[in-house]
């Protein structure tokens, strides 16, 4: 009998190593197990031994169950693993396929820039102001110190809609509308499309600007580069040198263009800045007191600045685009970049 | 206007370097726009000496010469004729590259080694014609650059003046300001008169009859001129700066133009009828002919220089044809005068001539310049043309103008620019660029006399803003403002517009910005009748071409042309919107409403072309479901889609009206195929309309929170048979507007009409949710409840369970 066992677990450990899938393996254990399994059999047996025999036998029998059992689950938890792992193998899928997405769409890069000029000046406590793209006369250029036949009109080549009204040349004309409505201490920011009378490669007959002002008492000149200094720095980034020099707007006194080192070559020359070194950005000057005067206010007590930038422009500069006709063409391949 | 580096140095002995001199006339606010080196690249054009010519072995009309170039000995083969051993000339070396592009090589010449070319006077741009190579002065040394050895190297210096700057429009006027940048004396021309015995008076009289238009009228006169050519060095000067020479008269007027500024006329004095000048305003209608062969009809505002018949001139703008210095002009009558700027920018404007002298008289000559500029010409006529002076000079000043006198004060001055400077340093200042001061007692102010050259000052800012400039913008300390900040958040208006833009983005739309004018007949083109409301365009009185030509009442056109164009592109998956004003107006009428539309077009293909994507293309009901999106963004519900009435541009079975309550939102729908062939557009275009401003009114704050239900819901499908004119809205609003108990939401899960449905009709599924806040529904519950709304729903609509 215990030769008897002997053979049997050699058999059942050889007959499990042997199955090689878990249905087979499911045989084998009714092979050993099952009603008429082998060591069913042995089991069915154990009433013809002695007394003596009976546990020592009954004893090795147990043993010998509990060993098929756990090589039992050993080599199903085996042929499970493989299993999966072959499943697995064969659904390798080709990662690098592109995924599927969504249509993605696109702020217009004007918008773009609009809005973070806009943010910006959020901070600094300044409110947005919007006006009218047909403008009387008086906001868009008497009001701003540009009277009739002023030489000034010169650099704006003006659409008429009528005698007195026109498409405004400028954002400043919010400056008027806003001062007339509130009183100082006053911030805002006022962005906006704008039309000028001339178009070819670098100039469209529409485009947009964004018009800023601060008035307050006390507001100086050196507020003024302040002001701006911090804003250059915040949109293009740290590092570039800003200078201040003398202009003419008929509206501020004194005047400055404001230039920044070229964000394309750092400074050392190139095409887009003319070989300068500096890239002309922003317009601005203290508030002329003819202005404060047509809006009624006292150009004793208050003082303020004023400035002005084209935010084609800026989109330029920024995303490095070298036509400025592309904004206004609206082919996707360009929209689809921002 | 453009300066050279030399010619300023004769009026002001400064140190700088060509560039350094650029970049401080930039930070004092004459900006340079560029600088080029006369000459510049030619430094290897050389100074040589022809050590022997021969006769080129192989050609007749060909020199062989042995060049010393002070370094060796080099052999140039050469084809003029008016050189000889000995001689100086101009070697370009190999390398060079001559004005037009010229660009010099070794070379061999009819089998001859010709290392280099020896140039003329117009090879070098130094002439517009040369009979020969150019033989040089002989006491040069060789090697050296001949625009260097001839003191011709020189720089141009373009400056972009802004408006307010007459006073700059002349080299003295940009030397004053050099001189009071490096502090130094502007030294004046100074004219030489030698006046013979004969005067003016005799000969000549000036009447101003128009004195508000012209305060000041001189003349002086020049006989026995001879008219010629003008030297070297004067047309170089002149081309130098941008003039052309034409003879040494004219020449001279336009030479002490750039020099001081002020414009001149020289007139022949033998057309003057009764050798008489009078200033008077043009006949209306009159015809003049400009010296430049263009006829002109006057108008009565035109100021004229006439003599004693006829007018001569267009007085500060261009002299006549008439009157013109010619070949055998022996008298000259020289015109120095003032006009006011706005009669001469108008003339100047209505008759096209805008001309160097218009430029400056509009900008506010200089009134204290005539004599001084008359005297000069009239020296350098006398030196150039041989002429005799006349003694005298006719000055007709009949309305004297008083110099202006400010006041600045320190304190204002150091309050707005936060500087700290004095009276002292205020005074230093503006006497360097030529203004009086005088102290004025007891107080930090100074009284000012502003000299006529600078007719830009009339105020105390003005003067703060010269102490400004000459200060240094750079020198002002950088600060931040101080003071009360009232920042509030955007007004809804504006963030909702953030809002709509953020959600088309999302839904894959790329914004486009058309122009706002556009074609007259872009409506037209679209279908829209004369009748509406949009028809009523505001046309613009200048447009720049009549594609655009009046204010949009509608952003659909545009859009259109942006599809075909960019199906052109073969970018044939489109979403593209607009959020821009519509410029709407009352027939007749002055007033104008700035409306702000969102239009978005949807063409192609749903989802994006890939390996795995589906490729059906999108229908109604994507444009429906991003204008459902826009609205719940806006927390905008119960909108209705009205098919009975939408526009003549859509399809009229795919079209509708957003309607809420009865407030007309927009429109929505598929373009009428007619309108997009109109286009040269082939495939369908959806499109949607949102009149913002209407939106803005109606948009919801936010959303309001209801509370969830912790219990399961229930699910019953039911499909109905109905009639076709049963729209699915009908069923909807049934279900969500009737009382049944414990209905969460529903949904229509499909639609079928075919096999199995009688024609006429339509089998419309439903999904109904049911759920309580307070309990777990039985299936009793449920179903009681939904009987009911099935019954009422088959009641009400004339349906049937299928």
């Amino acid at each position: 009998m215990q030769e008897r066992l002997q053979q049997l677990q050699k058999d059942v450990l050889t007959s499990l190593q042997k199955a090689k899938d878990l249905k087979s393996l499911q045989n084998v254990r009714v092979e050993i197990l099952g009603k008429k399994g082998s060591l069913t059999e042995v089991m069915k047996g154990m009433r013809d031994l002695s007394a003596e025999e009976r546990p020592v036998i009954g004893n090795l029998v147990n043993n010998l169950k509990k060993e098929f059992e756990n090589s039992f689950l050993s080599r199903q938890l085996q042929l499970q693993q493989q299993d999966i792992a072959a499943k697995l193998a064969s659904e390798k899928i080709d990662v690098t396929l592109p995924g599927r997405r969504t249509a993605s769409g696109s702020l217009h890069p004007v918008t773009l820039v609009t809005d973070e000029v806009v943010e910006i000046f959020s901070r600094l406590g300044f409110a947005v102001a919007e006006g009218p793209e047909i403008e009387q006369d008086f906001y868009n250029f008497e009001a701003l110190n540009i009277p009739k036949d002023h030489p000034a009109r010169d650099m704006q080549d003006t659409f008429y809609i009528s005698d007195d009204r026109v498409l405004r040349t400028h954002t400043s004309p919010v400056q008027i509308r806003t001062m007339l409505k509130h009183k100082p201490p006053i911030r805002v920011i006022a962005p906006g499309t704008v039309y000028r009378r001339d178009s070819d490669l670098t100039h469209s007959p529409m485009f947009h600007q964004v018009e800023g002002f601060l008035v307050d008492s006390h507001v100086t000149f050196g507020d003024l580069k302040g002001i701006l200094t911090h804003f250059l720095n915040e949109f293009f980034g740290d590092g570039y040198s800003v200078r201040f020099r003398p202009s003419f707007f008929p509206f501020t006194e004194p005047s400055a263009e404001v230039d920044i080192e070229c964000v394309i070559c750092g400074g050392k020359g190139c095409r887009v800045c003319g070989k300068t070194g500096w890239l002309e950005i922003l317009g601005c000057g203290m508030i002329d007191p003819a202005v404060f005067e047509s809006v009624n206010y006292d150009a004793d007590k208050f003082s303020g600045f004023a400035f002005g930038m084209g935010l084609e422009r800026m989109a330029m500069l920024k995303y490095g685009v070298n036509d400025l006709r592309l904004f206004f063409e609206n082919d996707l391949r360009f929209l689809k970049q921002f | 206007m453009i300066v050279t580096y030399n010619w300023l140095k004769e009026f002001v002995d400064f140190q700088y370097t060509p560039q350094e001199l650029c970049d401080r006339l930039t930070m004092v606010g004459l900006e340079v726009e560029a600088i080029e080196e006369i000459g510049g690249k030619l430094d290897s054009v050389i100074v040589a000496r022809l050590e022997s010519v021969e006769q080129h072995p192989d050609a007749d009309r060909l020199t062989v010469c042995q060049v010393n170039t002070g370094a060796e000995v080099v052999q140039v083969v050469c084809g003029a004729t008016n050189h000889k051993t000995g001689d100086l000339i101009a070697l370009a070396q190999p390398g060079s590259v001559l004005p037009g592009d010229f660009k010099i090589k070794k070379s061999k010449i009819r089998g001859q080694v010709s290392q280099g070319m020896l140039c003329s006077e117009k090879e070098l741009a130094l002439a517009e014609d040369s009979p020969g190579i150019m033989i040089l002065p002989t006491d040069l040394s060789l090697g050296e650059p001949v625009f260097a050895a001839l003191g011709l190297k020189d720089f141009q210096i373009e400056i972009g003046l802004t408006p307010n700057r007459p006073d700059c429009l002349s080299v003295v006027g940009v030397a004053r300001e050099v001189a009071a940048l490096c502090e130094q004396d502007l030294n004046l021309p100074v004219s030489k008169l030698n006046e013979i015995d004969e005067s003016i008076e005799n000969m000549a009289s000036v009447v101003i009859e128009n004195s508000d238009g012209c305060p000041r009228y001189a003349a002086r006169m020049i006989k026995d001129v001879k008219i010629g050519p003008s030297p070297d060095w004067m047309v170089r000067r002149l081309e130098a700066v941008g003039m052309r020479s034409i003879n040494n008269v004219v020449d001279v007027t336009n030479y002490v133009m750039m020099e001081l500024g002020h414009p001149l006329h020289a007139f022949d004095f033998r057309y003057l009828h009764d050798g008489k000048i009078v200033v008077k305003s043009a006949q209306q209608g009159e015809k003049f002919t400009t010296l430049d062969g263009q006829e002109h009809s006057l108008v009565a505002e035109d100021l004229m220089i006439c003599d004693g018949q006829q007018p001569v001139a267009m007085a500060g703008v261009m002299g006549g044809l008439n009157s013109e210095v010619q070949d055998d002009t022996s008298t000259i009558l020289l015109e120095a005068a003032y006009f006011k700027p706005t009669m001469i920018r108008r003339t100047s404007k209505r008759h096209g001539l805008h001309t160097e002298s218009s430029h400056r008289f509009e900008r506010g000559a200089d009134i204290d310049m005539i004599p001084v500029a008359l005297d000069r010409a009239a020296s350098l006529i006398a030196e150039l043309a041989d002429g005799h002076v006349l003694s005298g000079m006719i000055d007709n000043y009949q309305r004297q103008l008083d110099p202006t006198v400010v006041e600045v004060c320190s304190k204002n001055t150091q309050n707005l620019l936060n500087i700290s400077v004095d009276c002292a340093d205020i005074k230093k200042m503006l006497e360097s660029i030529g203004l009086q001061t005088q102290d004025v007692d007891g107080s930090d102010c100074l009284q000012v006399t502003v000299p006529s050259f600078r007719p830009d000052i009339e105020r105390e800012v003005d003067l703060i803003e010269e102490v400004a400039r000459l200060y240094g913008y750079d020198q002002i300390p950088v600060t931040m403002p101080v003071g009360t900040v009232d920042a509030k958040l955007p007004p809804q208006r504006q963030l909702l517009q953030k809002y709509l833009r953020q959600t088309l983005v999302s839904a894959g739309f790329s914004e486009a910005m058309n122009y706002s004018f556009v074609a007259e007949d872009s409506l037209e083109k679209i279908g829209i009748s004369a009748s509406d409301v949009r028809s009523a365009q505001i046309k613009i009185l200048n447009p720049l071409s009549e594609d655009q030509s009046v204010m949009r009442t509608s952003l659909v056109p545009s859009l259109l042309e942006t599809v075909s164009r960019n199906l052109n592109y073969r970018s044939s998956d489109l979403r593209l919107f607009e959020l821009r004003p519509i410029f709407l107006t009352q027939p007749e009428s002055e007033q104008c409403t700035e409306k702000l539309s969102l239009t978005a077009v949807m063409s192609g293909q749903r989802e994006p072309e890939g390996w795995s994507q589906s490729s059906a293309s999108v229908d109604f009901y994507d444009i429906k479901g991003v204008v459902e999106d826009v609205l719940a963004k806006s927390d905008i519900y119960n909108v209705s889609f009205d098919s009975n009435d939408s526009q003549p541009y859509l399809h009229p079975g795919k079209s509708c009206q957003i309607m809420l309550g009865k407030q007309l939102l927009g429109y929505l729908g598929e373009f009428h195929p007619e309108i997009l062939a109109r286009f040269g557009i082939d495939q369908p275009v959806f499109v949607f309309e949102l009149d913002v401003e209407a939106i803005i009114t109606v948009a919801g704050k936010h959303a309001q929170f209801k509370a969830l239900s912790r219990f399961p819901d229930v699910i019953r499908d039911s499909a109905l048979l109905l009639d076709v004119s049963i729209s699915a809205d009908q069923v909807m609003n049934f279900v969500n507007k009737s009382k049944v108990r414990f209905v969460e939401s529903a949904t229509i899960f499909d639609l079928y009409t075919g096999k199995g449905v009688p024609a006429g009709k339509k089998s419309l599924a439903i999904r109904v949710c049911y759920r309580d806040l307070e309990k777990t529904l039985t299936e009793a519950e449920v179903g009681k409840s939904h009987d009911k709304l099935i019954r009422s729903l088959c009641h009400q609509l004339d349906a049937e369970i299928r």
